[in-house]
């Protein structure tokens, strides 16, 4: 089978979607073979989206943990996260393959942003799909993409959220699979997606490696970055995954513990959703399992597959930040470094408490996924 | 067995039925129903928490049975029962999650001791080679379904890993009610039925009497799911109202002259 990450991946999806995945693979791989299609991604990376993102050297966060943390500043980014460098490379993918009508889903409203903006830039038509909870605490992200001239649409189903978000884009894309192109937000579904994920997000990865050796002089002891399908972990992971002495640290939504959380990883099974197997929240029948995070971006039952690789053969860890701790984490890096972080982000700046007990003293790159303006009435609580 | 139950009946209608809506003594009732209605072989459906290849209202049936409380458990406990009873091929139609779930061999044997001839899975892994494996040695039939775009070379691919009966799936979509079938269908049928010596049966999007009558022109059997449940959901006597939407679909839509 294709796209197989040890026993994890691969694509399981009604048989009406497999030619569009064939394509969408040939068409990857052609592209990806093409120094042109890079050069056109890089450029759109440095005058769009504004690359490469700083390495800040976050002094007093250090000072108070007791480690040399450095942030990889994807917060900086056009559209205000990491999800813009996937949706420029997919849409020009997309564009390659002569699909005029682009579909998403989205949790934080992060990644539906990043599709709208790039559907403007490019003058495609984009629906956005949506659930209700999420459309109810992301309602700023809501009116940008409709300002993007997005169509945002709702989806009631299941637990209204990213999973059932996620279902519903599928369920558009089987109806509509001649003309539309499934601009999928992490490195999550089927083969080709989570390979063509990570390929676009390892952008974040090769600057960060190289930025910490030129600013620091050597490669760090571990690498942080919050886990909610992937993306973003991937992204900076995989330019240290032959470095075998560069610890790498996803770090999962604990919610409220006692089951209500998003950790797939730490507490799932392997199983299959959304077209690719990989851990699962799911009940002894197989069951897909309420989840919760104070991030709507973290709050999804499922993992990219390569992620459970890793995890399963031990070259990454996956650690747990609760709801609480995650606000910590945005409190503090507000009042020592002067930035708001994404609430999904604030999860891998809550991961150094425990981090700094563990290995004081130690130098780490956290992946600052997002900016935080999108939580700030979460956080305020109105 | 299937293929047989297919040839063999003159207007082969096959209902599918969401298992636990409202509870797995309905869903009892229900298989009887449609069994006296006349139907060639019926189709259980496991309920599934994310039914990406379900329209609205299956969608709402497995929500509604797993609200209700159902267990893969209790499945297993009344296959036996339910197949004693009812003369007709009983499959089961499932994603594969709540297959693999607890090992996909030991789950097919379970079905398969339970009576079950055949499986469906909507989401089978594209290479299926070792699940067919894993059908043939428990002795259940898998039957794959072809979409209105897989390509020949995969058709035959499929049809050489395919037991009961090609399930040709008429639109490209999820499951649910559609005022017209394509218009291509009729093509796919005949080359599916000249590549197989299997019944094919179409389904997803039906829902008329006339409709089933246009397509049992051309195709061995026709699938019902949306149409029936959405019946099944609205009335106070499921049973009745499932034999009765049934019934019609079997006898066909009357001749004007002959009432
Ligand atoms: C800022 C930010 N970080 C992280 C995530 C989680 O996604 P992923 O794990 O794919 O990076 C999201 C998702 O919406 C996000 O908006």
């Amino acid at each position: 089978m294709k796209g197989l990450f040890g026993d994890f991946g691969g694509q399981y999806v009604p048989e009406t979607l497999l030619p569009a995945l064939e394509e969408l693979d040939a068409a990857m791989e052609e592209a990806f073979a093409e120094k042109a299609f890079w050069d056109e991604f890089s450029s759109y990376m440095v005058h769009y989206v504004g690359r490469p993102t700083p390495l800040t050297h976050a002094k007093r966060l250090s000072a108070h943990y007791g480690c040399d943390v450095w942030l990889k500043r994807e917060d900086l980014n056009h559209t205000g996260s990491h999800k813009i460098n996937n949706a420029i490379g997919q849409i020009l993918l997309a564009s390659r393959m002569g699909k005029r009508r682009i579909i998403a889903e989205t949790g934080a409203g992060q990644h539906g942003v990043a599709t709208a903006t790039v559907c403007a830039l490019f003058g495609l038509e984009c629906h956005v799909y949506m659930g209700t909870v999420d459309i109810a605490r992301q309602r700023m992200n809501v009116e940008r993409m409709r300002l993007l001239g997005a169509e945002v649409v709702p989806v009631e189903g299941g637990t209204a959220t990213l999973k059932d978000a996620t279902s519903e884009a599928i369920r558009d894309w089987i109806a509509n699979v001649d003309t539309t192109y499934y601009l999928i937000g992490s490195a999550i579904g089927p083969h080709p997606y989570p390979t063509m994920v990570r390929e676009f997000q390892a952008v974040i990865g090769r600057e960060a490696k190289q930025q910490i050796v030129e600013l620091s002089g050597s490669l760090p002891d571990a690498v942080i970055a919050c886990v909610g399908g992937g993306s973003n972990a991937i992204g900076i992971f995989s330019a240290f995954l032959d470095e075998a002495q560069v610890e790498l640290i996803g770090v999962e939504a604990y919610g409220r513990g006692n089951g209500q959380h998003g950790a797939s990883i730490s507490f799932g099974t392997p199983g299959v959703l959304h077209g690719t197997r990989s851990y699962l929240l799911q009940d002894k029948d197989g069951q897909v399992l309420d989840t919760h995070s104070i991030a709507a971006g973290l709050d999804y039952p499922g993992v990219g597959p390569e992620h459970s690789f890793l995890a399963a053969s031990r070259r990454a860890r996956y650690g747990l930040v609760t709801d609480d701790q995650a606000l910590t984490g945005f409190r503090l890096l507000n009042r020592l470094e002067g930035i708001a972080p994404a609430l999904e982000s604030a999860h891998a700046i809550g991961y150094l408490e425990q981090y700094s007990r563990e290995k004081h003293g130690s130098k780490v790159v956290v992946n600052l996924s997002g900016r935080g303006d999108k939580d700030l009435h979460t956080v305020i609580g109105d | 067995m299937i293929a047989q139950a297919i040839r063999n009946h003159p207007r082969a209608v096959i209902p599918y039925v969401t298992a636990g809506l409202p509870d797995l003594d309905s869903t009892g009732r229900i298989l009887s129903a449609l069994k006296d209605a006349g139907a060639a072989a019926i189709e259980i459906g496991i309920p599934f928490s994310d039914p990406m290849a379900d329209g609205p209202v299956l969608q709402k049936a497995s929500h509604l049975a797993l609200q209700a409380g159902f267990r893969m458990d209790d499945l297993f406990g009344r296959l036996g029962q339910w197949s004693a009873k009812i003369d007709i091929p009983l499959i089961v139609m499932s994603y594969i999650n709540p297959l693999m779930r607890r090992g996909l061999h030991d789950t097919l044997a379970r079905l398969k001791d339970g009576g079950v001839k055949g499986v469906i899975i909507p989401d089978l892994p594209v290479e299926a080679k070792g699940i067919h494996a894993d059908c043939a040695a428990v002795g259940i039939d898998l039957i794959r379904l072809v979409a209105p775009t897989t390509v020949p070379e995969r058709t035959r691919e499929i049809l050489a890993q395919c037991g009961g009966f090609v399930y040709a799936v008429a639109v490209k979509g999820v499951t649910g009610q559609r005022a017209s079938l394509p218009e291509g269908l009729q093509g796919q049928v005949a080359f599916l039925k000249a590549n197989t010596e299997l019944p094919v049966c179409v389904g997803f999007g039906v829902s008329k009497a006339s409709q089933v009558d246009e397509l049992l022109g051309f195709a061995d059997g026709v699938i019902v799911g949306s149409y029936l449940m959405d019946e099944v959901m609205k009335a106070s006597d499921p049973a009745a109202a499932a034999g009765r939407a049934l019934r019609i679909l079997v006898n066909g839509v009357p001749r004007s002259g002959q009432g």
